[in-house]
C-alpha cells in the first residue's frame, strides 16, 4: 500500500505495525487547543484516540462512537447500529460496542435530537467511507480489483478469494481521515462532509428489523450506572438555595446552625447560594434551615398566568423582532378572505408547559487545582455544555471534560447543553476545591428550570361557495423559545451566551420562525406570519432571569400546529364537511392523502360532518366525539384520530382511544418506533388534559406532582399505532417528538365534535372545559 | 446505629435513625436502584418492598425498616429463587419474571421510573397472579401512596409487561 490513499475524499494511511491487535479507525484529527472549529483540511486521526466514529478491530468486531446520548429513544443502541451495519456490511451483532456522549471519548458533538436525521448522518457517512477503505485494503491484499469485490457480514470476497475485515486490519495501525465541517461545541457539532458511495435502500438487511435495545437489561437488573449513582472520594453533597423570586437579589445569606449541622457550610457567589455537607441528608436539612434565614430582595415583574394572554396582546413587544413569513405563503390571502362568503376567525392559546423530567436535575463536578474540570451529568448536548462551562470559567475547552450517564428523560430541556445543576456543581466545586454533587429538589426543578414557551395564534379562514378554503391567514405569537444560559452562571454573574434578544443569533434570537410545515397544498392563498418577542420578565428581572424558555419536543411547531389543526377542523365544520375528507380535499401530496385514508380505515372513524348530531354542552350524561390532527416533521407524516367522552356538568374529559398513523419513510426498527409512539401519545394526552405552568407576579408556582399533575396509568386510553413503511422515501423514521404533538389538537377537535363548543385553549382541565361549554 | 435487613442480608446503618431509607440505601449501602424522583411520595421512583408491601423510601425513615425485610430491584432475583426453591446454581443465573418481561417487552424508555414500576408489579403479582387490565392499572394508579408516574409514557408497555410476567410466573419463570 502506498503511504496514503485518497478514497472519495477521505485519506487512508498506515501509521505502522503493531505486535498485537490492530485496527482501522475512521475519524478526524485532534482539534487545536482552544479552538473548537474543525477544518476540512489538516485533519489527521490518531488511532485509538476518541476522534473516531468507527473502529474495525482485529477480532472482527466493530466499535462506534457518537456524541449523542440515549434519553429513552434507544436509537444509539439500536437504529444507529442497524444503519452502520448496513452501510458497513457487517452484522448487527459484530458492532459490540457503542460509545455515546462523553466529550473525551466521542467525536462529533451536537445534541440528542433529530437522532435519525442529522444525528445519524455522521456515523452513516463514516461507515460508508470505512467500507470503501476496507475494500481498498482487500483489493491490495487479495490482488483483486475493487469492482470485483463484494462484502457480506464483514467478509470481503472476489475471484474465489475472501478475507474478513478483522484480518485486513490485523497487526496494523490504520487510520482513515474523514473530512468534516462545523463547530464541535456548537448546538449542531461537527458534520462529516463529502459523498462516499452509500448503499441503496433496497439492499438494507438490518434496517427495518426489530432489534432489542442493548441497554435495557442493565437498567432492568440494576447494573446500569445512572448519573445519580456517580460518586468519587471526598465528594460533598450540595443543595441550592435559589432566589426567592425570579428577580430577587441576595441581601444576606443565612448562617448554618452549627449545633445541628456541624459539618455543613454555605457557599455564596453573587446571587448563587448553596449549602454543602458530607452527607446528603445533612445537606438537605441544613439547606432548609439556611434557606429560611437567607434574605432576598422582593420582585414582582411577571403578569401572572391568569393575565398572560392579555399581557401578550397588550403589553409585549412584538415589533423589535422581524416577522417571519412561511415559505409557502403566497397568492393573495387578504383579497380572497374579503371575498369569502363564509369565514372562520378565532384565537388559540397554548400555556407554558414544563419538561418535568421524573428526576430533578443533578450533576457532579470535580474542579482540580490545575484548573481541569470534569462534569458528570445526564445531558443531551455534552459538547455544548463543555463550551458553556469553559466560557463561564474563562478557560479553554480542553480544560473541560463532560461525562454522561443514563438519567431521567429531558424531552429537549438539555439539548442546548444544560439542564440546571451542571454549572452550579462546577462553581461550588471550584470554590471548595472538592468534588460536589448538586441535586435539585422537586420544587426547584419546576421553579428554576426552563419551560416550553407559551403562545397564541390568530387564525382566519375563508371558505368559497363550494366550501373549500379560499384563504388562510395566521399570526403566530411566541416569546423566544430557547435560552441556553446556564442558570448558575447567570446567578453568579459570570459569562454566558447572551440572553435571547432581537440582536441574537439563531439560538438566542427573539425571532419566531415558521416551524410547522404547511401540508394543505390545495390552498392557493396562504399567509402565515410568526411574531416573536422577549421572554416574559427577562428584561424586567434585575438578575435577567424571568420565565426562561427552552425547546421541548416539536419546539415551536406544537405552538403553531395546535392552532392550525384545530382551526382546520372548525373550518370543516363551517363547510359541513367530514374533517378527514376536508383535509384530503385540500392536500396534494400523495403521502398525506394515503396517510389520512389509512387513518380513516384503521381508527374506526365515522365519516360525517362535525359536530356530532347529538352534540351537547350541558347535562350529566357523557357525550362522545371524534377528532383528527396532522403534522409533517423531519420527513415524516403523522396523523391522529381521537375518540373521547365529555361529561358537560363536570367538564371531565375521558380520552377513550387514540389511533396514530405514521409514514416516516423507512421504519428503521418497528418495535422501538412503536414504543416511542406509544410514549409520545401518552405524554401528548397529558399535555392536552393537564399541563400548564402556573406563575404569579414573582415566579413559578407549580412545585410538585400535585400542582403539576401528569397523566396516570388508569387514564390511558386504548392505543393503536400504525406504521407505514415507505422505503422509497429514503427518510429514516423518527421517534416520539411528533407523537407528542398530535394528541392535543385531535382532543380539542373531539371536544368540539362532542359538545358543539370550540376548544381553543389548553389544557382541557375540567374547570377550563366547563368554562368553554358556557360560551 | 441501626441494623436493617436488605435483600436477605443484615446491614448496619451509621447515619441518624430519621434518615430516609432512600439515602441510606443509595449512599451508605450502595443499593442504587431506588431513585430520587420527588422526595414527597408522589411518583414511586424510590419504591421498595417492606415485608412485601410497596413503600416509598424517600419518606420512610430508616428506623421504620428495623425488624422488617427490605427488598429492592437488586433483590428480586433472589426473592424469586427463594419462592421457587431454586437450587443455588440456578438461582444465581435467574432473573425475576418481572425483569424478564420488562426486557422481553422492551418496556423502559428513559427507565428512571422503572425500578419502582417493577417493585409495584412484583407486589401486585405476588398477591394477584393473574390480574385483569383494570387491576393492573389500578395497582399502578390508586393502590399506593400515589400513582406511579412515568413521564416518557411507558404505561402501555408496562401493562403488556405485567401481563407477560404473569404468564411467566405461572410457568415458574422462563427456563
Amino acid at each position: 500500500m502506498s503511504k496514503n490513499t485518497v478514497i472519495f475524499g477521505a485519506e487512508l494511511s498506515r501509521r505502522g505495525f503493531l505486535q498485537t491487535g490492530g485496527a482501522l479507525v475512521a475519524g478526524f484529527g485532534l482539534l487545536q487547543a482552544d479552538s473548537a472549529v474543525a477544518a476540512t483540511s489538516n485533519n489527521s486521526l490518531n488511532a485509538g484516540l476518541p476522534e473516531s466514529w468507527v473502529e474495525i478491530h482485529a477480532d472482527n468486531t466493530v466499535l462506534i462512537r457518537t456524541g449523542k446520548c440515549d434519553f429513552g429513544q434507544s436509537s444509539v443502541y439500536t437504529a444507529y447500529r442497524q444503519i452502520v451495519a448496513d452501510e458497513l456490511d457487517v452484522t448487527f451483532e459484530m458492532i459490540t460496542t457503542v460509545v455515546p456522549g462523553d466529550t473525551d471519548t466521542t467525536p462529533d458533538g451536537s445534541g440528542t435530537f433529530d437522532l435519525l436525521g442529522r444525528g445519524v448522518g455522521n456515523l452513516k457517512k463514516a461507515a460508508a467511507y470505512t467500507r470503501q477503505a476496507l475494500l481498498e485494503l482487500a483489493s491490495q491484499r487479495l490482488g483483486v480489483a475493487k469492482d470485483q469485490l463484494s462484502v457480506k457480514a464483514g467478509v470481503v470476497s472476489g475471484a474465489g478469494k475472501s478475507i474478513t475485515y478483522g484480518e485486513l486490519v490485523k497487526d496494523q495501525n490504520l487510520k482513515l481521515t474523514i473530512p468534516v465541517t462545523g463547530d464541535l461545541t456548537s448546538m449542531f457539532g461537527l458534520v462529516v462532509s463529502g459523498n462516499p458511495p452509500m448503499k441503496p435502500v433496497s439492499e438494507y438487511q438490518y434496517v427495518g428489523k426489530s432489534f432489542k435495545n442493548s441497554i435495557i437489561p442493565a437498567k432492568v437488573t440494576a447494573k446500569e450506572v445512572w448519573v445519580t449513582d456517580v460518586k468519587v472520594p471526598g465528594m460533598l453533597h450540595a443543595r441550592m438555595i435559589h432566589p426567592a423570586t425570579l428577580g430577587s437579589k441576595l441581601i444576606s445569606p443565612g448562617a448554618v446552625d452549627k449545633k445541628r449541622f456541624p459539618n455543613s457550610q454555605v457557599v455564596v457567589k453573587g446571587n448563587l447560594v448553596g449549602v454543602v455537607a458530607p452527607t446528603e441528608w445533612e445537606a438537605i436539612q441544613a439547606s432548609r434551615q439556611v434557606a429560611v434565614a437567607t434574605k432576598w430582595t422582593e420582585w414582582k415583574g411577571l403578569p401572572g398566568n391568569g393575565n398572560l394572554f392579555r399581557y401578550f396582546r397588550q403589553d409585549a413587544d412584538w415589533k423589535s423582532a422581524p416577522v417571519s413569513r412561511s415559505p409557502k405563503s403566497g397568492g393573495n390571502a387578504a383579497t380572497a378572505m374579503a371575498a369569502a362568503p363564509k369565514k372562520h376567525s378565532a384565537t388559540y392559546e397554548m400555556p407554558y408547559m414544563k419538561h418535568a423530567p421524573l428526576g430533578p436535575t443533578m450533576a457532579m463536578a470535580d474542579v482540580k487545582a490545575d484548573g481541569t474540570v470534569t462534569v458528570h451529568t445526564h445531558n443531551q448536548n455534552p459538547q455544548a455544555l463543555r463550551g458553556q462551562i469553559a466560557m463561564m470559567l474563562g478557560v479553554s475547552t480542553d480544560k473541560v471534560i463532560v461525562k454522561t450517564y443514563s438519567g431521567p428523560g429531558h424531552y429537549g430541556r438539555s439539548n442546548g447543553g444544560n439542564a440546571g445543576a451542571e454549572d452550579e456543581a462546577v462553581l461550588l466545586s471550584k470554590e471548595l476545591g472538592k468534588p460536589v454533587r448538586v441535586q435539585w429538589m422537586r420544587a426547584e426543578d419546576f421553579q428554576w428550570s426552563t419551560q416550553s414557551a407559551a403562545g397564541y395564534s390568530d387564525v382566519k379562514i375563508g371558505l368559497d361557495a363550494n366550501g373549500k378554503i379560499s384563504a388562510y391567514e395566521v399570526d403566530h405569537h411566541m416569546p423566544a423559545m430557547q435560552d441556553d444560559r446556564p442558570i448558575g452562571a447567570v446567578l453568579a454573574g459570570l459569562p454566558t451566551m447572551d440572553a435571547p434578544s432581537d440582536k441574537g443569533a439563531r439560538l438566542n434570537s427573539t425571532v419566531n420562525g415558521n416551524a410547522d410545515a404547511w401540508v394543505y397544498d390545495g390552498v392557493l392563498n396562504l399567509e402565515e406570519r410568526a411574531h416573536g418577542t422577549f421572554q416574559v420578565g427577562q428584561r424586567e428581572s434585575p438578575i435577567a432571569v424571568g420565565l426562561r424558555d427552552h425547546s421541548m419536543r416539536t419546539p415551536g411547531q406544537f405552538q403553531q400546529n395546535f392552532p392550525r389543526e384545530v382551526a382546520i377542523s372548525e373550518a370543516a365544520a363551517l363547510a359541513g364537511a367530514d374533517p378527514i375528507q376536508f383535509r384530503i380535499d385540500h392536500a396534494k401530496e400523495e403521502r398525506v392523502i394515503a396517510l389520512l385514508q389509512r387513518l380513516r380505515d384503521e381508527s374506526g372513524w365515522e365519516t360525517r360532518k362535525s359536530p356530532h348530531a347529538k352534540a351537547m354542552a350541558t347535562g350529566t350524561a357523557p357525550v362522545r366525539g371524534q377528532g383528527v390532527s396532522l403534522m409533517f416533521r423531519s420527513g415524516s407524516y403523522w396523523a391522529c384520530a381521537c375518540e373521547l367522552a365529555v361529561t358537560p356538568s363536570s367538564g371531565a374529559v375521558k380520552v377513550e382511544k387514540i389511533t396514530m398513523v405514521v409514514d416516516p419513510g423507512i421504519v428503521v426498527n418497528p418495535l422501538q418506533l412503536k414504543r416511542q409512539v406509544e410514549g409520545g401519545i401518552i405524554m401528548g394526552i397529558s399535555h392536552a388534559l393537564y399541563e400548564e405552568m402556573t406563575f404569579d407576579e414573582s415566579g413559578i408556582t407549580n412545585k410538585d406532582w400535585l400542582s403539576y399533575p401528569i397523566l396516570k396509568m388508569s387514564e390511558m386510553p386504548e392505543i393503536k399505532v400504525v406504521m407505514i413503511h415507505r422505503p422509497d422515501v429514503g427518510n429514516y423514521g423518527q421517534g416520539s417528538e411528533a407523537a407528542n404533538a398530535l394528541a392535543a389538537p385531535a382532543i380539542a377537535a373531539a371536544i368540539f365534535d362532542a359538545t358543539g363548543k370550540p376548544a381553543r385553549r389548553l389544557p382541557f382541565k375540567p374547570a377550563n372545559v366547563k368554562e368553554l361549554l358556557k360560551a | 446505629m441501626l441494623t436493617i435487613t436488605v435483600n436477605g442480608k443484615k446491614r448496619d446503618v451509621q447515619g441518624p435513625a430519621d434518615t430516609p431509607l432512600l439515602y441510606v440505601l443509595r449512599n451508605e449501602l450502595e443499593i442504587t436502584s431506588p431513585q430520587f424522583g420527588c422526595g414527597l411520595a408522589q411518583c414511586g421512583a424510590c419504591s421498595v418492598l417492606l415485608d412485601g408491601k410497596e413503600v416509598r423510601a424517600c419518606i420512610t425513615p430508616a428506623s421504620a425498616a428495623v425488624g422488617k425485610e427490605v427488598t429492592t430491584l437488586e433483590g428480586l432475583p433472589a426473592r424469586w429463587a427463594k419462592q421457587q426453591n431454586l437450587p443455588a446454581a440456578e438461582a444465581e443465573k435467574t432473573l425475576h419474571p418481572v425483569q424478564q418481561a420488562w426486557i422481553e417487552e422492551q418496556t423502559p424508555l428513559c427507565g428512571f421510573c422503572q425500578s419502582g414500576m417493577m417493585i409495584k408489579a412484583t407486589e401486585l403479582l405476588e398477591k394477584t397472579p393473574h390480574p385483569s387490565d383494570p387491576e393492573i392499572k389500578a395497582a399502578f394508579t390508586t393502590s399506593g401512596p400515589s400513582a406511579h408516574l412515568c413521564r416518557c409514557g411507558s404505561y402501555y408497555a408496562i401493562v403488556e409487561a405485567v401481563r407477560f410476567a404473569s404468564t411467566l410466573m405461572a410457568k415458574g419463570g422462563s427456563k
